[in-house]
């Protein structure tokens, strides 16, 4: 694992965070990310939680949804690590995630929707990319007409 | 922490409040007008027949308890069911749950309808009621928020049920001092005028309020410390809410004489008439008083059926799993990641129960309590199943107390209930009991693989029960194990092999009833990036379709069915095991070539790759079959059991004629040929012709190898796949023989790391 203890002359892809939603996902960001060559990636699913009300999906779907988001990944690049966290807010556990494995930058590809629909999911782009506190890549999405 | 941990989340008071908002619904802000007048009136007994359906609710939440701190697990009453009386109880336990919660949240939206007819008006379109109007609007709202996944967090939750406690305490505080006792037994007829016998009808009726306990269990994975919240939870919600129930339709009954209570709102009427009109200078207290209630019966009936539709969906899952519904159901929406196609499914039904029964609360609240019955009946025989069983993994934190009493009394009661229902109630369930064994039976029985802990039980003391009971127990017992309807994975990688191995597939499905998949592996250099090769993909497409297209065609004269998938990778044999894995493939047939597509980038990762080979494996050296004879040399073993089985489905399906060999060295014949007869009649190959021979074993393989047209060999050579993939097998015979050879690998039992590795 790269080290980002000092920023000074810090490989920006030296360490990936790579968070993921599903296989389709996942295999797509993966693939976003491909050509820049990242020396190491981590693919990090987040479990949406509810803090007092029962989740969207049982526990065993999500776990069974984040080890098929891993193997995608793992499609694009083998040795990628994983890391699954569990959270009510999505964006402060990719930040947490970030902290925990050490990385260099968070890449991710926005999931698109109309506004309506970002809204009523939580945009999560926006919240990404104003309360980073390390650098956030937007992978560019190749469907992005809307 | 671990991720177990991490994925629990739910506290004793939110486990409490999902109980407590699912049962305080429709049921308690509807019913009670219709139950006092039922059947000519039943008058103020009704509360009696709701603190019996509150007996009746805690000896289930006994059971419940006990099941849920042993399996927490999603699903609920469906996996216990399904667990310890099998697939075929689990078809109507989970199908009950399902259907059951459909109703249930049917009937909540007509209650949120009826409560939302106070506030505005709705317009009536022709087959539909206004109520109705107003019903399937909330309903489509809940199934659209379902799907979505917007939920509210639990901080909203516990204050909606919050708030709900206090509105429903401010009006008993209301009611107790406008309670006027010959209000409540001055009428016509007493207490009692439909007499006591209306007590278990009425029960019948309102039972659909104590729905809702259960669900906590669903969920009782997410509980923190579940042996001790889960049975906290689910009495503590059934005991807070029968007090509850006594406590308000005592009130109602004493502000409002039974014969008038509205049997739309009895709530909110009976708050217009406990609240004085003016308090001081504030006038219109009781008609606020009236809007504050309507405001709770909303947010209850909202509440549960949103609880309801959320549960149904962890029945889908749970059953999805167990193969008794098509996984198809539990996909997950890309961007919402909820269950959406059963959260539609099940909207659905209830829309359509909306439009087709609105009409008649009644019958979709014992429609749902009939349902919900069946199941805790099933679910309290299951655990007297799982205690006698003495299954050493069903291990309670929480016991019933007076084991066996109190789950015997559960079935009963449950049951029992269900007799004093409506005759149309009781067809209803009947009629879908038998659906759902027909569904068991036509659908669900060869696809799914899980035996309950009873018919286990059952068949596993054989020789001490009664021969009938056995019977039926194989009777009912699923046929859909893993070794049948298997899949055979074909790794496909050039036209000239395409054929012949498909062939051997094909004909190994046809025989096994399985289907065929046919995977083109493409491999990209790794200098290439696969995004690059993706778009380069028109003139791959092309090359991948022709070549799948010609393996469906070839697969269509064996009559099995085929899939076709072009898998883009970097790696070449690691795909191979990765798709075998990933799509559950039984069998997976290559050919010689294709394992050696790997190139020098496997050579690391091998041993990692091979320590645990997914399936069976054959590896075909040859171009093309055109088969009228096979030999397979056997020893013994896992492997030559394959080879076995291959040459068993090529002489069934094509009327291969089969020899067998064995090597031996010379003077041992006699017992070789009695070996080797033993052999072909334990692998169903008697009428095969035998042949024992002596010599050197791969020269004599390799010499009478010529005079048939394939020879299966099975891998007794320990690590025989690895060192293939390696290219290092010396295994001069098959090279230079010119006969097709098929390698035949089979997992074992004992270490494959060692097998594979040749045990180093």
């Amino acid at each position: 694992m790269t080290s980002t203890d000092d920023a000074d002359g810090q490989d920006l892809l030296g360490h990936v965070l790579l968070p993921v939603a599903n296989e389709e996902d996942a295999f797509a960001t993966a693939m976003a990310l491909e050509p820049y060559e990242p020396e190491h990636v981590t693919a990090l699913h987040v479990v949406e939680k509810g803090e007092g009300v029962p989740d969207k999906t049982p526990v065993e779907q999500s776990e069974e949804l984040a080890s098929e988001s891993y193997a995608a990944v793992r499609r694009v690049f083998p040795d990628a690590d994983d890391h699954t966290a569990y959270a009510r807010d999505i964006v402060g556990a990719i930040f947490d995630a970030a902290d925990e494995v050490d990385a260099s930058a968070i890449a991710y590809r926005s999931r698109g929707g109309n506004r309506i629909m970002q809204f009523l999911s939580g945009d999560l782009s926006l919240k990404l990319v104003t309360n980073a506190h390390l650098p956030v890549i937007a992978l560019p999405r190749e469907d992005s007409s809307e | 922490m671990s991720d177990e941990e991490l994925a629990k989340d739910l506290g004793l008071v939110s486990a409490m409040t999902i109980g407590i908002g699912t049962m305080i619904g429709a049921g308690i802000f509807v019913l009670p007008g219709v139950a006092v007048n039922a059947d000519g009136g039943a008058g103020p007994i009704v509360v009696v027949s709701f603190i019996v359906g509150g007996v009746i609710a805690m000896v289930n939440a006994l059971s419940v308890s006990e099941l849920g701190t042993a399996m927490p697990k999603a699903g609920g009453g469906y996996y216990y069911i399904n667990k310890s009386l099998g697939p075929m109880f689990g078809s109507i336990a989970g199908m009950g749950d399902w259907m059951g919660l459909a109703f249930a949240s049917a009937f909540y939206c007509i209650g949120f309808g009826q409560y939302l007819a106070v506030f505005v008006g709705l317009p009536a379109i022709p087959g539909l009621n206004s109520i109705q109007v107003g019903a399937l609007v909330a309903g489509a709202i809940f199934i659209g928020v379902n799907y979505i996944g917007a939920k509210e967090t639990g901080g909203i939750q516990t204050m909606i049920v919050g708030l709900l406690l206090s509105i429903l305490a401010g009006f008993s505080v209301a009611g107790f001092f406008s309670f006027d006792y010959a209000t409540l037994a001055g009428n016509e007829g007493g207490l009692a005028p439909g007499g006591y016998g209306a007590i278990l009808p009425g029960t019948a009726l309102v039972f659909v309020s104590f729905l809702g306990y259960a669900k906590i269990a669903t969920v009782a994975e997410e509980l923190k410390n579940p042996g001790r919240n889960l049975p906290i939870a689910i009495i503590g919600s059934v005991g807070i809410v029968t007090v509850i129930y006594a406590i308000l339709v005592t009130t109602m009954l004493g502000v409002v004489p039974w014969p008038e209570l509205s049997q739309d709102a009895p709530v909110a009427q009976a708050a217009r008439v406990a609240f004085p009109e003016s308090i001081g200078p504030i006038t219109g207290v009781a008609g606020g008083a009236a809007a504050v209630m309507t405001v709770g019966a909303l947010l209850a009936t909202a509440s549960s059926a949103n609880a309801s539709i959320l549960a149904s969906a962890r029945i889908n899952f749970a059953m999805g799993r167990d193969k008794i519904v098509t996984n198809w159901l539990n996909e997950i929406h890309p961007n919402y990641a909820t269950p959406y196609r059963s959260i539609l499914v099940t909207g659905g039904l209830i829309v359509l129960f909306i439009a087709l029964l609105g009409q008649d609360i009644e019958i979709l609240s014992k429609a749902a309590s009939v349902l919900h019955l069946i199941v805790y009946a099933l679910m309290n025989v299951g655990l007297i199943v799982f205690r006698e069983a003495d299954t050493p993994e069903y291990d309670p934190d929480f016991t019933v107390p007076l084991y066996p009493l109190t789950p015997i009394l559960g079935a009963v009661l449950s049951l029992g209930l269900v007799a004093f229902m409506d005759g149309i109630e009781i067809a209803l369930s009947g009629a879908f009991v038998v659906a759902a064994v027909a569904w068991y039976f036509i659908y669900a029985r060869d696809k799914t693989d899980k035996q309950g802990v009873l018919s286990e039980h059952i068949r596993s003391r054989g020789s001490d029960l009664p021969d009938g009971v056995v019977d039926a127990a194989d009777a009912v017992a699923p046929t859909g194990t893993e070794n049948d309807g298997p899949t055979i994975m074909v790794a496909v990688a050039n036209p000239r092999t395409e054929s012949a191995l498909i062939t051997l597939a094909s004909a190994l499905a046809q025989h096994e009833g399985g289907r065929v998949l046919a995977t083109h592996i493409v491999t990209v250099p790794d200098q290439t990036s696969l995004e690059t090769a993706a778009e380069n993909r028109t003139g791959l497409d092309q090359s991948s379709e022709e070549l799948l297209a010609a393996a469906a065609s070839d697969a269509e004269a064996f009559d099995v069915p085929i899939e076709t998938k072009t898998i883009l990778s970097h790696r070449g044999i690691e795909e191979v095991f990765d798709a075998a894995r990933t799509n559950d493939a039984d069998t997976v047939v290559m050919g010689y070539g294709g394992t050696q597509f790997a190139g020098g980038r496997v050579e690391g990762s091998l041993d990692e790759l091979t320590h645990d080979l997914p399936c069976d494996f054959l590896v075909l050296d040859g171009q093309r079959l055109d088969l009228s004879d096979v030999l397979v040399p056997t020893a013994g073993g896992p492997s030559s059991d394959l080879s076995a089985e291959v040459a068993r489905a090529l002489r069934d399906t094509a009327g291969i004629d089969v020899s067998l060999l064995y090597v031996v060295d010379s003077g041992e014949e006699a017992s070789g040929r009695e070996f080797l007869a033993d052999w072909a009649d334990g692998h169903g190959l008697d009428d095969a012709e035998i042949r024992v021979e002596t010599g050197d074993v791969e020269e004599t393989i390799g010499r009478v190898g010529e005079e048939y047209d394939l020879v299966i060999v099975g891998a007794t050579e320990r690590g025989l796949l690895s060192r293939i993939v390696r290219g290092s097998l010396a295994f001069e015979t098959i090279e230079n023989l010119e006969t097709p050879v098929l390698l035949a690998e089979r997992p074992s039992a004992r270490s494959l790391w060692e097998r594979l590795v040749g045990g180093r």
